[in-house]
């Protein structure tokens, strides 16, 4: 109500309306004061408060219209009634601003301490086009990053400034697994660097410095002690600078590097964009997504002209198992393709394995790479897995003597027995091994260190070492019954069947674990003769770790999967197993690593009936071995490795591949550790830490992309299922050759640069 | 109060900031934004200091002192705070501190000392660098901190405001409006930001090179004057204390160097009195009536170029108040290149004259197009106090070592009224001793000759004298009062001036000075913001006057010879040819001229 003598109460209220001219500073009250008065929007020092000395001098409140926009229903409906929701700190709710890569944007409002998580999953949706969510802004550009980690979080004041973040006006901004944390950071200093009002120091010269230090790193100059540099400046700035603008431009550097640290050094000493976002350093998405830096667009341009033998040596620079990956890598080269924003990503895998097949006939020799004059220094790499081989190759081409030395009989590690031959068959590994055995190196079968050699004496008789040993230790599943003969583990049942060495199976078959293991296992079990197979697992289907096509490959060929059920016994007969309980499991609240976590549904057991058990839900470093060659071991039993140059805390000796603290499980990360190794040890060993990757070759355009027509990938051939079953033969049969180099023509070569 | 500082529980006045509180105890904070009795803003952040309690280091310029707080000037954070503050400063500035004419004299390299600082590890883009070169006074804008001074004076001090923040956050410039050069707004050149300033950022525009140049070349004659407010502030320069009057070294020092000619300011200044008195008493004589036509009374002094130039662009209706007299040195410059060259013999083109002036403005005055006679300037080059300084050390003299020396006939001999034009008040007494006298044919009833309701630093002074008993000559101001007012600042000036341009100003004579104070705290005097400078300097001015046994212009034979010899009447021809001046309006904003621009 309005006017004069409201309602004869002899009160006046009047309402007058400014419109500012924008600026972000003139959010702080006195900067906002001082622009009403027509002068600059600076900030002056409180006390005097406004509500003291405030508008004209006089007296003055000021709040934003969401505080205000609450009195009348305080007013009207009590303050019972209000303290009803939020928490007790914060009473009330809050208004937010969703927005981002999620799939409800808008404005929303909750009651204060709702959990973050139900903000994104429930009210916004989840993530648009199913893209993992990596983190949440909260507070604008003077606001904080929370993570996965975060998503059990009640929202409210207290909880957001623990985290680092802060309320704010209410603007959370969702950011997918494409964001980069490094460039999100930069892209809120440039804006806050362009609205200091520039009074005072710090903020006036700190944001613009900052910012520099930012860009630097974004572009690809980042240097060493950036970071430090960084921390300090953000320190001085929360500390010293004149109002909230400058006190709080620290905060998305400082919670980016908080949670997201590692996104910096890689910027920093790889530099190298995780998110593929910082355009000066890749070359494409496909390649920056790829751990080992694979070319693609310009193998693509090789096989797109029919050029299949350069493709593969081009191949090979960068990896030196094209045919192996091209069956079983997890291709995150795919993920980031740009094809998928047309119609669908390049198949690139397929491309790839097309390419490889080709060099694996019989009348082609892969041509060799002319290695460096020899450096007379000796390498050991313990296993021969694909990170020992790619380290052993790569330091062979660059002149070292290398002796690769392997417990088992046969060559390959997890490649040769972890993956059956209906999915690598193992002619191809053995190929592409022996193009590897040409460059020079040396494979010791049935040499195991630590079992026949001591650690010692191999690291005496070598100039350096590269532990690439794998995880050789399978996770119990801690139920009771677990000793019964009957139950193994994934990793001993894929060994014994891939070895030869024992090929029983059970009639009937349990697999708990939802991996590419579990699928393995089941897969295989049927080939053998198992007849009824059971992969239970205790998330959804959609968290499952395999892939979708080994999923639905496996479910093809009969497998039975009972999702969000967890064992709870193994139920044994004459020490037997005779079958396993399990109990059914709800969706609940958020782990640490971002994922629902499941809890059971207490009177929901069930019993399956079985022969047999096996465990694949993950594997472990065996740490006794590490403990023998006095190698330092973290915390948390994974073995200390740096991870920008590969070192142990013992010099000379490197390690990769599953072993390290971060071990993905994948043939990719593992080569791309052996690769890092390699130029690291090469280093120590005196040379420069470059890697001969063979002659270089320039890659010509084949033609210009095509892109006015959409067209899906083209077919991959499969056998079909009813023809799998009672062997082990490949299952997926490559590209007919047409469709492969019609495959290659919808590459959109984001390589290219045009000069402006 | 009880405050803590450092673990010392101290005691501080009510309402004091926590600067002011620790200075109160001898305790200093290093800072740099702030400049005493001009302004604190918060700006520089240098002067944080650690308060229990307050989660963010606390500016102490600008935070209030509590009963019972607990400060840490420096403290570990305090210092590293300082540290990484002072590395952003320096990564926005010039690295040429060995040619900057601040160099040994700026506040920046002062407070690295002071804080330890090494280099700076940040690097990157820096702010536009402009220099913008005005007749007084030269602004470089790349080597500006932003402390905000220079606003604060021209702004809040003299409200003349021609320079301002513009821009924002790193963009931010210091600088006229519009992108304007100086010289093209209504700057007074007063030079009020030049001494405020911490840096090489503004500085008086050289005169050096040309005077060096004109002092080596053999076939040049150059002729030297020294106004009264240097030698009350020179010293300062060589290490003496302030507000020493050093006019014999100084002289010496002129003689050192190489000037052939010393001459006094002070000379002219006594010479000005005849010319300005007289012309007071006929404007008088026609505003009674007792001659024709009309006079523009109050009447007001015209020796400030700096007030000059400001009543040009605010003031430009009310200039017929001016008296038409030009300023001490320029009378002086102008009788060197008649009377002097006559008497020497030597052709007028050869004379180089140089005055020494406590004055930027004088550099803009200088160059007006009406300061000369018959196509000759009347002064071509001015030094400010401290470039003489400068110069002296250049020239290897220990000065503080000098005999005292004396200036040179016969345009060397002052008497004590002419020292005291250096101090407000100064030029209004000295022409009251004369005119009084002339009027009354006795002695101004004041003790020692100070009309005391015009001394001292208050920013507007006023007085009354009624006329008894007069010459006959003089009938017509019998009984008559005569009311006075006296203000030095142009902040001040407006006040009056606000008067005169509606017509509501009761005086009849105003002496103005563009700086506050006086000539002793003029734009070219050496930077000194000691408690009670301005107070030291104004004695020493006094106590020149004291010492002299010849204290009213009238009595200086040198003055009474010129007119016998050369210039015939007092605003007769000769006079107004060589002595009297006229005035340009300008615009509000601009130099352009006309009246609203």
């Amino acid at each position: 109500m309005l006017g004069e003598n409201i309602l004869g109460s002899g009160f006046n209220f009047d309402l007058e309306i400014r419109i500012g001219a924008g600026a972000f500073v003139c959010g702080e009250e006195t900067s906002l004061l001082a622009s009403i008065e027509g002068r600059r929007g600076e900030p002056s020092q409180k006390p005097p408060f406004p509500f003291e000395c405030g508008l004209y001098g006089k007296p003055t409140i000021i709040n934003n219209v969401e505080t205000l926009a609450n009195i009348a229903p305080i007013v009207l409906n009590g303050a019972e009634w209000y303290r009803g929701f939020g928490t007790d700190k914060s009473a009330g709710t809050k208004v937010f601003a969703l927005a981002g890569h999620i799939v409800n944007t808008g404005i929303i409002e909750v009651p204060m301490g709702i959990p973050l998580g139900e903000i994104i999953y429930t009210i916004g949706g989840g993530l648009r086009g199913g893209k993992k969510f990596k983190a949440i802004q909260s507070g604008g550009p003077s606001g904080g990053c929370l993570t996965h980690a975060h998503l059990n979080t009640p929202v409210d004041y207290e909880n957001l400034a623990a985290l680092g973040a802060i309320m704010g006006s209410g603007g959370l901004v969702v950011m997918n697994e494409d964001t980069c944390m490094v460039d999100t950071a930069r892209y809120f200093m440039d804006f806050i660097r362009d609205e200091s009002c520039g009074k005072c120091l710090p903020c006036r010269v700190g944001t613009k410095r900052m910012l520099e230090i930012l860009e630097g790193i974004t572009e690809g100059r980042g240097q060493a002690g950036d970071i430090e540099l960084l921390e300090e400046l953000a320190e001085t700035l929360k500390q010293t600078a004149m109002c909230g603008l400058g006190q709080t431009a620290p905060n998305p550097v400082l919670s980016t590097l908080r949670y997201f640290r590692d996104e910096y050094e890689s910027h920093i000493h790889d530099h190298h964009c995780t998110a593929g976002v910082c355009a000066e350093l890749q070359t494409s998405p496909c390649r920056n997504a790829c751990p080992a830096n694979v070319f693609i667009p310009g193998y693509m341009s090789l096989a797109a002209k029919g050029k299949l033998s350069e493709a593969y040596q081009l191949i090979r620079q960068e990896n030196p198992f094209p045919a192996v990956c091209g069956r079983v890598c997890t291709h995150p080269c795919e993920d980031h393709c740009r094809r998928s924003q047309v119609d669908e990503a390049l198949s690139i895998c397929g491309v790839k394995r097309f390419i490889g097949d080709y060099a694996l006939r019989d009348d082609y020799d892969v041509p060799a790479v002319e290695s460096r004059p020899s450096t007379g220094k000796r390498v050991a790499v313990i296993g021969s897995g694909p990170s020992g081989l790619a380290c052993a190759y790569y330091l062979a081409n660059n002149g070292h003597d290398v002796d690769v030395y392997e417990r088992e009989s046969v060559a390959g590690g997890v490649m040769y027995w972890g993956i059956p031959e209906f999915r690598l068959p193992k002619a191809v590994l053995a190929k592409e091994i022996r193009v590897i055995e040409a460059a020079g190196v040396k494979i010791h079968l049935n040499r195991g260190v630590g079992d026949d050699m001591p650690f010692d004496q191999v690291r005496s008789e070598h100039d350096a070492v590269y532990v690439a040993v794998g995880t050789q230790k399978s996770r119990t599943m801690n139920i009771p019954g677990e000793n019964l003969a009957g139950v193994e583990s994934g990793l001993s049942f894929l060994r014994r069947i891939g070895l030869g060495v024992d090929q029983t199976v059970p009639e009937r078959l349990v697999v708990v674990g939802g991996g590419s293991t579990a699928m393995d296992v089941a897969r295989s079990a049927l080939r053998l003769g198992t007849k009824e197979v059971t992969v239970v697992y205790r998330r959804t289907l959609r968290q499952m770790s395999a892939s979708r096509e080994e999923i639905e490959d496996a479910r093809g060929e009969g497998v039975k999967i009972i999702a969000l059920a967890s064992p709870e016994e193994v139920l044994g007969e004459n020490g037997k197993v005779r079958g396993v309980r399990f109990i059914r499991r709800d969706m609940a609240d958020f782990g640490k690593d971002g994922r629902r976590r499941s809890v059971p549904m207490k009177g929901s057991e069930f019993t399956l009936e079985c022969d047999a058990v096996v465990a694949a839900i993950n594997q472990d470093v065996d740490t006794a071995f590490y403990e023998s060659a006095n190698m330092q071991v973290n915390k948390s039993g994974t073995l200390a490795i740096d991870r920008f140059t590969a070192a142990t805390s013992q010099p000379g000796v490197f390690a990769g591949g599953d072993v390290s603290p971060w071990g993905a499980n994948v043939v990719i990360h593992a080569i791309a550790d052996g690769k890092r190794a390699a130029a690291n040890i090469d280093k120590y060993l005196g040379g420069d830490g470059s890697l001969n990757k063979g002659t270089w070759f320039d890659v010509a355009l084949a033609q210009d992309p095509e892109v006015t027509e959409p067209h899906p990938r083209f077919p991959m051939r499969t056998v079909p299922v009813k023809d799998r079953l009672d062997n082990f033969r490949e299952v997926e049969l490559g590209f007919h050759k047409l469709d492969a180099l019609a495959e290659t023509l919808r590459c959109l070569h984001c390589e290219r640069r045009f000069d402006a | 109060m009880n405050i803590t500082i450092n673990g010392k529980a101290l005691t501080a006045p009510d309402g004091c900031t926590i600067m002011e509180a620790a200075n109160a105890n001898n305790i200093h904070i290093p800072n740099l934004c702030r400049l005493e009795g001009v302004h604190q803003c918060g700006s520089c952040r240098i002067c944080v200091v650690e308060v229990d309690g307050m989660r963010n280091l606390q500016a102490s310029c600008i935070v209030k002192a509590r009963d019972g707080m607990a400060v840490r000037t420096n403290s570990p954070k305090v210092r590293a705070a300082r540290k990484v503050l002072y590395e952003l400063l320096l990564s926005d500035h010039p690295k040429d501190c060995l040619s900057c004419s601040r160099s040994g004299k700026c506040e920046l390299q002062a407070l690295g000392e002071e804080l330890g600082a090494g280099e700076s590890r940040l690097h990157g883009e820096m702010s536009t660098r402009m220099v913008d070169v005005s007749p007084s006074v030269t602004r470089d804008t790349g080597k500006c901190i932003l402390c905000r001074r220079c606003v604060a004076v021209c702004g809040e001090v003299q409200k003349v405001g021609a320079i301002a923040l513009q821009n924002r956050g790193f963009d931010t410039v210091v600088g006229p409006s519009l992108d304007l050069p100086l010289g093209g707004t209504a700057c007074a050149m007063c030079g009020q930001c030049v001494s405020a300033c911490p840096t090489g950022a503004l500085s008086e525009t050289d005169a050096l090179a040309p005077v060096w140049r004109a002092v080596q070349d053999p076939n040049t004659r150059v002729v030297v004057q020294v106004a009264p407010a240097v030698r009350a502030a020179l010293g300062e320069e060589f290490g003496l204390p302030t507000g020493s009057p050093v006019t014999g070294r100084m002289a010496s020092a002129l003689r050192e160097i190489g000037f052939d000619d010393v001459f006094d300011t002070n000379f002219a200044a006594d010479l000005t009195i005849i010319e300005e008195g007289t012309e007071l008493l006929g404007r008088l004589e026609k505003a009674l009536g007792v001659k024709p036509g009309g006079a523009a009374l109050p009447m007001i002094t015209s020796c400030s170029p700096g007030w000059i130039k400001h009543i040009e662009h605010a003031y430009p209706g009310e200039l017929d108040h001016l008296s038409t007299c030009k300023s001490p040195h320029t009378m002086l410059g102008a009788l060197v290149k008649s009377f002097y060259v006559e008497r020497i013999g030597v052709p007028a083109e050869n004379i180089f004259m140089v005055s020494v002036m406590p004055c930027t403005a004088k550099k803009y005055e200088v160059q007006r197009p009406e300061m000369e006679v018959d196509g000759r300037r009347d002064v071509d080059a001015v030094l400010t106090t401290r470039e003489l300084a400068r110069m002296i050390r250049q020239s290897g003299i220990d000065f503080t070592g000098l005999p005292e020396g004396e200036f040179d006939k016969p345009l060397g001999l002052s008497t004590g009224a002419a020292d005291i034009f250096g101090v407000t008040g100064g030029v209004m007494e000295a022409a009251l001793r004369t005119v009084y006298e002339l009027v009354a044919g006795r002695e101004l009833p004041f003790e020692g000759l100070h009309v005391t309701p015009i001394v001292g630093l208050e920013q507007v002074k006023t007085a009354s004298l009624t006329i008894t008993d007069t010459l006959p000559a003089f009938k017509h101001l019998d009984g008559v009062t005569v009311n006075i007012a006296v203000t030095s600042g142009l902040a001040g000036a407006d006040i009056l001036m606000d008067e005169v341009a509606v017509g509501t100003s009761p005086y009849h004579f105003i002496e103005v000075m563009g700086c506050p104070g006086g000539c002793i705290n003029g734009g070219g005097q050496p930077r000194n913001r000691e408690a009670g400078y301005r107070e030291r300097r104004m004695q020493a001015l006094y106590s020149e006057d004291e010492r002299k046994t010849l204290r009213k212009s009238h009595e200086n034979p040198d003055i009474a010879a010129l007119y016998r010899d050369f210039l015939g009447e007092a605003n007769g021809e000769t006079a107004h040819h060589l002595l009297h001046t006229h005035y340009t309006p300008r615009g509000m904003f601009s130099n352009a001229g006309g009246c609203c621009n």
